[in-house]
């Protein structure tokens, strides 16, 4: 339509030949810029197009790595759970350790002489026993000093501790403990055998028990037969010798007529 | 057989041992002295005015037929309930070197200490109470060879075998106190006795002093509670914003008032007592007592409802300085609580 502007206007046809050769000109410019347009378009889109296709190149490695190192973390933690429950295990077993020394400790005072160490020196402990009954147990605690020192104990004052530490704590402390050991089992078996023969036998027993601190003299009145008509005989034990539970003199007499 | 009658006396001395005893005790009492049956206890009213209530015990005891001999176990019973309203001393026996083996026989002790009081004194009546631990309470009322034994002052006394220790009650009769020593000491086979410096109302801290039993507590393995930290006693709810400036000095009074005194209760003790005899000591020269040839005497005396437990807070309550003086930590120790002290 322009060129029929163009063309009306004669008289200024110059201005309208340029002019028109302009417009030619811009005319095909566009068409040409429509042309390239798709062109460009679609250079674009192919290079929009070749973008998403290295972006999805790029996605799928990185998925690709993300699932190798998550197979790889997977793998390595089922590496890793054995170690760790090898180092729960070694902990558990040190407590082991640690509470069976613990429970050999406590055992030891079954051998009958047991120690602990404390800050001053060692608190022994005498554990005794008679016929395989686990009976008192008496503490000496020592002080480790020269002289060497008892601080305090539990041995009944009737046992001769100042004797026994008089003669061996200063110079033989084994001997010391082994004769205070001798002393106090002694003492405690015969203590058992008094309460045994009071307690399980009070039928046959006419009278009370007599007897003493150290359980070294027993006297008593007591019948063969613990009902019907025995005669009453009368015991008594003298244990002379303090280191043992048998006595050194048993005198059993009888008072009375004997009817036939 | 005729029925004795009970002797006035007899009767009076009842009469006065059993308005002694509180009537909250009262049952416990006569069922402990095991004379008066089940029975005959409880055809009494014990609800009824005490002078009532102690005249048909009497007469219940007259039925009986109760003996001399009854009333002072009764007495024996009623002190060993009592034992703190008597003062104890303790003696200490000792024997030769070189002694057998003590065969004590309890039997043979008791006649063998009756007949050396009954040969020396005509009048006088002993009485003897077994108690645990194989010890004897013994009492002792004293006469004179005129006079029948006055049963209102007796002497008691309480020995347990093969032991060199007897405990006896302060006897205002001092003058039999010899007889009283030398009857102990032969029967129980010894050879000398001596009276020993400690002297409490509490029979039973004065056993476990010089039986040495006042600590038992010992380390094991087997202690299911090991010796814990000591708590220093410092308020663990303390406001943080509160700072203790002298937490070393505190934790060290707390230290060495444990390593002297343990964790243990102490046995209890009223009084220690300090008869001092120094001549005076002064870092200024001159004065008059300076010059005093004489020593100077004075009596110190600590006295506590609990003496020994006091001595022990004293210095954590910042009262004394930690360690105490060892003429006061040295009692239980020793076994003394008196004391003498002159120059060396």
């Amino acid at each position: 339509m322009e060129l029929a502007n163009t063309l009306s206007q004669d008289g200024e046809s110059r201005g309208g030949v340029l002019a028109h050769l302009e417009r030619l000109e811009t005319q095909v410019s566009r068409s040409r810029k429509k042309m390239e347009e798709p062109q460009s378009a679609q250079a674009e889109e192919s290079a929009l197009g070749t973008r998403i296709h290295e972006l999805r190149r790029l996605r799928d490695k990185l998925r690709a790595e993300v699932k190798q190192h998550q197979a790889s973390v997977k793998a390595s933690t089922t590496n890793v759970e054995p170690d760790q429950t090898l180092e729960i295990t070694e902990q558990e077993s040190l407590k082991r350790k640690w509470e069976n020394v613990k429970a050999i400790l406590q055992a030891y005072r079954f051998t009958g002489i047991s120690g602990k160490l404390t800050s001053r020196g060692v608190c022994v402990c005498i554990s005794t026993a008679f016929e395989g009954n686990l009976l008192d147990s008496y503490f000496v605690d020592l002080v480790m000093r020269k002289p060497l020192q008892i601080h305090h104990h539990s041995i009944p004052v009737f046992i001769p501790l100042e004797e026994i530490s008089a003669k061996y704590l200063q110079t033989n402390i084994q001997h010391f403990l082994f004769t205070l050991c001798e002393y106090l089992n002694a003492y405690s078996g015969r203590k058992y055998q008094a309460d045994r023969l009071q307690s399980d036998f009070e039928a046959f027993l006419a009278g009370p028990l007599q007897r003493n601190s150290l359980c070294n003299l027993l006297s008593f009145t007591y019948k063969a037969e613990p009902e019907g008509q025995s005669f009453p005989f009368c015991a008594r034990l003298l244990y002379k010798d303090l280191t043992t539970t048998l006595p050194t003199d048993v005198t059993v007499t009888y008072q009375g007529s004997i009817f036939f | 057989m005729c029925a004795k009658q009970m002797d006035e006396t007899v009767s009076e001395f009842f009469r006065r041992t059993i308005l002694k005893i509180p009537l909250t005790e009262m049952m416990t009492i006569l069922k402990t002295w095991n004379f008066l049956s089940e029975n005959q206890l409880q055809t009494v009213n014990f609800r009824q005015r005490k002078e009532s209530l102690v005249q048909d015990l009497v007469l219940l005891c007259e039925e009986n037929r109760a003996s001399l001999n009854d009333a002072a176990l009764l007495d024996i019973i009623y002190t060993q309930f009592h034992r703190h309203q008597k003062v104890w001393d303790v003696f200490q026996m000792s024997k030769g070197p070189g002694e057998d083996t003590d065969l004590f026989d309890m039997e043979q002790f008791k006649s063998s200490f009756k007949k050396i009081l009954k040969r020396a004194l005509k009048n006088v009546t002993v009485s003897f109470r077994d108690a645990e631990e194989n010890a004897v309470w013994i009492r002792i009322a004293w006469g004179t060879q005129y006079r029948k034994p006055n049963q209102y002052k007796p002497a008691y006394v309480v020995y347990y075998s093969q032991t060199p220790y007897a405990f006896t009650s302060s006897s205002q009769l001092k003058s039999n106190l010899p007889l009283l020593g030398q009857a102990l000491t032969i029967a129980s086979k010894h050879h000398q006795i001596v009276k020993m410096d400690l002297r409490s109302r509490y029979l039973d801290s004065l056993k476990a002093i010089v039986f040495k039993q006042y600590n038992q507590i010992f380390e094991t393995h087997n202690s299911t509670t090991p010796l814990q930290e000591r708590s220093l006693g410092l308020d663990i709810n303390m406001d943080s914003r509160i700072i203790h400036e002298n937490k070393t000095e505190k934790e060290r009074v707390q230290r060495v008032t444990q390593e002297i005194f343990g964790d243990y209760p102490q046995p209890r003790l009223e009084f220690a007592q300090y008869k001092l005899e120094t001549k005076f000591k002064s870092d200024l020269n001159g004065g008059i007592l300076a010059e005093r040839e004489e020593p100077l005497r004075c009596l110190v005396k600590f006295s506590s409802p609990h003496l020994l437990e006091a001595l022990k807070s004293l210095a954590p309550a910042g009262i004394a300085d930690a360690p105490l003086s060892p003429l006061l930590t040295c009692i239980p120790n020793k076994g003394m609580n008196y004391f003498k002290i002159r120059d060396k």
